[in-house]
């Protein structure tokens, strides 16, 4: 399987007032395509400054980042926008989705972000099917339950074919069935469309869904990814 | 349509109506202001346009905007009559008395046989006056219930009894005969200028040359030249009407800026949203602008609309006479629209320019 992100000894220093705090010291980390990958570590551990490296959110301070044969530290603020429309798909664990638009909307406003309106109309339809969203698309976010909002939210995701999909805390906010129910679609939606995932979580029940997991502690990968947890 | 731009509007309708309203005034303050200075300006030429007379002979000062003397004899009636080139001459007494809407309005004294034939009038009901407490009165005037045999308050609680309606309009909309306006303000034989009508109005210039040569130390006039419109006899309204355009101007974008400055604030993680979608900053720019311009083109139909509902009623109760022009209707909107356009686009770069993860962090 070909690599589709590679990060190099990355560096990320926040400046608060006059002192430097250092979020990651180093981190190397390479995916390979198709991968559903969990990175745990308690909170301040610099999981999610990572994921917002990867996700092109945020600039390091050292290092670099590689998604897909595209440099994304030496780009531009508004390459490193294109790259991450066309590449990155996010799920946060608030689902973030868009109050006055329907499911369906939220759908249509990242297609058409993306610029790939309607051009695949059954792709679309299967990836609905799957996560059991299409008698949900004419509801608002507010008239859905919070599993429900969560699988609107990675339909958003998934859509336009990203390279890769980042869920920060995708269960953060689910109960516990809820959280099955998610963590199955993500499941599904690996194995059927090779989708490559990396998901940030503090709970192992839900890392356990992921093939591997990474650990991190003080801004260092300390548990590299060389065990495979199988579902 | 299951758009953001307009969702987002729905979402919040009371501060969508205000912004709404905000460009609205902007848009009734410059059509209400232009329509009424078109109006009573071309309300003023057409009346004045009537006046067939191509001279004016008076003496000097006697007429103002809201005065006139009555210093001049009538006997030069007659020695105007005899100057070569004059077809026919017609004393007139001009006054004014508190009523309308402007609080003082034209009244005029004349020898109605006179004066009718030689500006091409006639009553199409009624007589001329005859008794002191009569007048006759053009179609507007009587249009607002003042049929033949009602009255009319003139100068003070006096009542003058319609005797007849004349048309087309020219000059004051009422007059009376010169007799009775001679007797109410004690100037027997005087009146404030003659009309003089020339046999060829071609010559015009030539018998003015001929009235001041045989009747020296008098004034002698173009009626082309005396009566001139609103914004010729007061330059400064061109400015007024300027400086209202620039602050319609000013007002729209400011409201709109708040709206959308509030809005921006309020969805600040949306935005954060849309950057980690890959929204670019042109993207999130140009959807806040076109929330700010459908607002603004909400703004303008009210707008419209208020202005056309607001001439019509304020003329109905007041009389002033409103008169929409193309050209300001273009102003209004462009004002509208840029206004609304221009005060989006700095709440509009501030949220392109958000950092993402912090905005996705606001709570």
């Amino acid at each position: 399987m070909a690599t589709i992100l590679k990060a190099e000894n990355l560096e990320k220093v926040y400046r608060v007032g006059k002192v430097d705090v250092p979020a990651l010291r180093g981190v190397s980390l390479d995916v390979e395509e198709g991968e559903f990958l969990s990175v745990m570590g308690p909170s301040g551990c610099g999981k999610s400054t990572m994921l917002h490296l990867l996700g092109g959110l945020l600039t390091p301070t050292k290092g670099r980042i590689v998604i897909a044969g595209e440099d994304l530290t030496a780009a531009s603020d508004s390459k490193r926008t294109d790259i991450r429309r066309r590449k990155i798909g996010f799920v946060f664990q608030r689902f973030n989705l868009f109050p006055t638009l329907t499911a369906e909307g939220n759908l249509r406003l990242a297609e058409r972000i993306h610029g790939n309106g309607d051009d695949d109309p059954g792709h679309r339809r299967e990836i609905l099917r799957l996560l059991r969203l299409e008698d949900k698309m004419h509801h608002k976010p507010l008239e859905l339950s919070g599993g429900e909002q969560q699988r609107v939210a990675l339909a958003r995701a998934v859509v336009t074919r990203p390279a890769i999909v980042l869920a920060d805390e995708p269960t953060g906010n689910l109960d516990s069935e809820n959280s099955a129910i998610v963590l199955k679609m993500f499941q599904e939606l690996n194995r059927r469309f090779n989708q490559t995932i990396i998901m940030i979580t503090h709970n192992p029940e839900a890392a356990d869904a992921s093939r591997r997991v990474i650990q991190m502690r003080d801004g260092y990968i300390v548990e590299h990814a060389t065990t495979v947890r199988t579902p | 349509m299951d758009s953001i731009v307009v969702s987002n509007i729905r979402q919040r309708p009371l501060r969508s109506a205000i912004s709404v309203l905000g460009v609205a005034l902007g848009v009734v303050l410059v059509m209400l202001f232009t329509g009424l200075t078109r109006g009573m300006s071309n309300d003023l030429q057409r009346r004045n346009s009537n006046v067939r007379a191509e001279i004016i002979f008076t003496r000097p000062g006697s007429i103002e905007l809201t005065s006139a003397s009555t210093n001049l004899s009538t006997k030069y009636v007659e020695r105007l009559k005899s100057i070569e080139g004059v077809e026919a001459a017609s004393p007139v007494i001009l006054d004014f008395y508190p009523s309308g809407a402007f609080g003082v309005e034209q009244v005029e004294g004349v020898e109605w046989d006179s004066f009718a034939k030689m500006n091409n009038i006639s009553l199409i009901e009624g007589h001329p006056p005859r008794a002191f407490d009569e007048i006759v009165i053009d179609e507007t005037k009587a249009s607002r219930k003042h049929p033949v045999g009602s009255t009319v308050k003139i100068f003070g609680d006096k009542p003058y009894r319609v005797a007849g309606i004349y048309s087309p309009e020219s000059g004051a909309r009422a007059k009376l005969s010169i007799e009775a306006l001679q007797n109410i303000l004690e100037t027997p034989g005087k009146c404030t200028y003659i009309l003089v009508k020339c046999k060829n109005s071609s010559d015009q210039v030539a018998v003015a040359k001929r009235i001041n040569e045989q009747l020296p130390g008098n004034k002698v006039q173009f009626t082309r030249d005396v009566f001139t419109s609103i914004e010729t006899a007061i330059p400064s309204l061109g400015i007024f009407l300027r400086v209202l355009v620039g602050v319609a101007s000013v007002l729209s974008a400011l409201v709109v800026m708040l709206a959308m400055y509030t809005t921006i604030t309020e969805r600040t993680r949306e935005i954060g949203i849309l950057k980690a979608m890959g929204a670019s900053r042109r993207y999130i720019i140009s959807e806040i602008e076109r929330e700010a311009l459908l607002i603004s083109v909400m703004g303008l139909a009210v707008g419209f609309a208020f202005a056309a509902a607001a001439g019509f009623f304020i003329h109905k109760a007041t009389g002033l006479i409103f008169e929409f022009g193309g050209l300001w209707a273009l102003t209004a909107a462009a004002i509208g629209l840029v206004g609304g356009a221009m005060g989006a686009f700095y709440p509009a770069v501030r949220a392109a320019n958000l950092d993402p993860v912090h905005a996705l962090a606001y709570e």
